[in-house]
């Protein structure tokens, strides 16, 4: 009874994750702010919701195949958002009317970076 | 209180889609559409004189009347399409049997075989890889060699020509305009960017020994497993285009060039053809093939699926890989 509880509040708070995801991606504008929501919530919303399976099935092989999903979603997905977002920095060409670019310094204070300097970083030759 | 719940929603409503006050700074003017990189040749055959032919006359009331009279035509047409099909789909699915009746015609002496004998006649566990691969074989034959033509087109089509853009300028019919580039901007192209990101090949140093052992796996239990040739190809493939998107095209001709790709993908089909071809000679004769079935749940069980299922996996993987470097590169 316990344990189904557990996965009970387990994969409905992974819903309400993945929900908000669905919200943000409609709510935000511009393709960073998405993915930004779309990544993060996707990857807390899956893991939320596989450890509730996890639970359900107790220990067992099955439980076994489920982390390894878990543990591949987290590899590939923050992974496919970073790829997407980095071609969306190459490729989108008014970047610098959308947002901000900031570096860090060697003291650890992020300070303004000129789009051509991050321009020439990204898309210079192979 | 209904009026409350309804402004509620509406604000709701525009904070999601973001129509609130807006910056000025968002609106962006339309880009005028990009000149064609070719201007076709001036009809100059018609003299000062003409009588119009019919088939001008023809073109020139299309011009003046035809748009008007085919947009009040195409409202009416497709609903009157649309409701013909609906109703004509909606009538089979009240013919159709009852789900799951044991006396529908679907449940006849062919699915009883397939269940109780096919195990022993084709050695596999997997009923499905024994219907594909063993009864049905010559079907899915057919469905390799269409992949195989399809990848085989593709690369008539789609293969860099090594042509130089004067040779391209002397091709009849197409006046090059000198000034456009035919594929946009160098480093709008995709197979110029970089593909040294370490974070990707980190990922990929990791998983692409699992996918490819997974493929593998997939491939050699078809008979035992759910799997078999087409899935399991596409996750050898997939391990294939991982490798090309971390370390660049190179490093995956290293050991994938183009010639194994031919020598791969029309070998297994070849070889599928001969081992096949093999087995239906012998069986209509009614002679026996000499391939052992083995025991049902082995490895090395099922007779002609294993080696079936390999070469299947080798074209597909063959396939879909050569579509993604033909699509991304110009070359396999």
């Amino acid at each position: 009874m316990t344990g189904l509880a557990i996965a009970a509040l387990l994969i409905l708070s992974g819903l309400f994750v993945l929900g908000v995801a669905t919200l943000g991606i409609f709510r935000f504008s511009t393709m960073l702010n998405r993915i930004h929501v779309a990544a993060k919530c996707d990857t807390l919303g899956a893991l939320l919701v596989l450890a509730g399976l996890m639970v359900l099935a107790g220990w067992s092989v099955l439980s076994l195949k489920l982390l390894l999903a878990i543990v591949f979603l987290w590899l590939s997905n923050p992974v496919a958002s970073h790829l997407v977002a980095r071609a969306e920095v190459r490729t989108c060409r008014n970047l610098e009317e959308l947002c901000d670019f900031l570096e860090l310094d060697g003291d650890g204070e992020l300070v303004p970076l000129a789009p051509e300097e991050l321009r020439s970083e990204e898309k210079g030759e192979r | 209180m209904n009026e409350k719940i309804k402004a509620l929603w509406q604000h709701f409503r525009d904070w999601v889609e973001g129509n609130g006050p807006r910056p000025e700074n968002e609106v962006v003017p339309p880009e005028p559409p990009p000149a064609l990189p070719f201007t076709l040749r001036p009809q100059t055959h018609r003299t000062r004189f003409h009588e119009l032919t019919i088939r001008e006359r023809y073109e020139q009331w299309l011009e003046q009347h035809g748009l008007h009279l085919f947009s009040s035509l195409y409202a009416g047409l497709s609903v009157l399409t649309c409701a013909l099909l609906v109703t004509l789909l909606l009538v089979i699915v009240a013919d159709l049997p009852p789900f799951g009746d044991p006396a529908n015609p679907a449940h006849n002496e062919v699915i009883q075989r397939y269940v109780e004998r096919g195990g022993h006649e084709t050695g596999a566990r997997n009923i499905v890889a024994g219907m594909i691969l063993d009864y049905r074989a010559f079907d899915t034959f057919g469905e390799s060699a269409v992949l195989f033509t399809a990848a085989v087109s593709v690369l008539m089509l789609l293969r860099a020509s090594g042509r130089t853009r004067a040779e391209d300028a002397a091709l009849p019919g197409l006046i090059l305009d000198s000034a456009q580039p035919l594929r946009g901007p160098p480093e709008m192209r995709l197979h110029t960017c970089r593909r040294d990101d370490s974070i990707l090949r980190g990922v990929a140093s990791l998983s692409i020994p699992a996918i490819l052992l997974l493929g593998c796996a997939v491939v050699a239990n078809g008979h035992l497993s759910p799997g078999g040739g087409f899935s399991g190809g596409a996750i050898l493939s997939t391990a294939l285009i991982l490798c090309a998107n971390a370390y660049g095209f190179d490093r995956v001709h290293a050991f994938f060039p183009e010639r194994t790709f031919v020598v791969s993908s029309s070998g297994a089909l070849l070889a599928y053809a001969a081992a096949k071809g093999y087995a239906f000679f012998t069986g209509a004769n009614h002679i026996a093939s000499g391939i052992p079935a083995g025991t049902v749940g082995d490895i090395l069980s099922g007779g002609l699926i294993l080696p079936l299922n390999i070469c299947v996996g080798l074209v597909v993987a063959g396939t879909l890989y050569g579509f993604y470097a033909l699509f991304s590169e110009g070359e396999i």
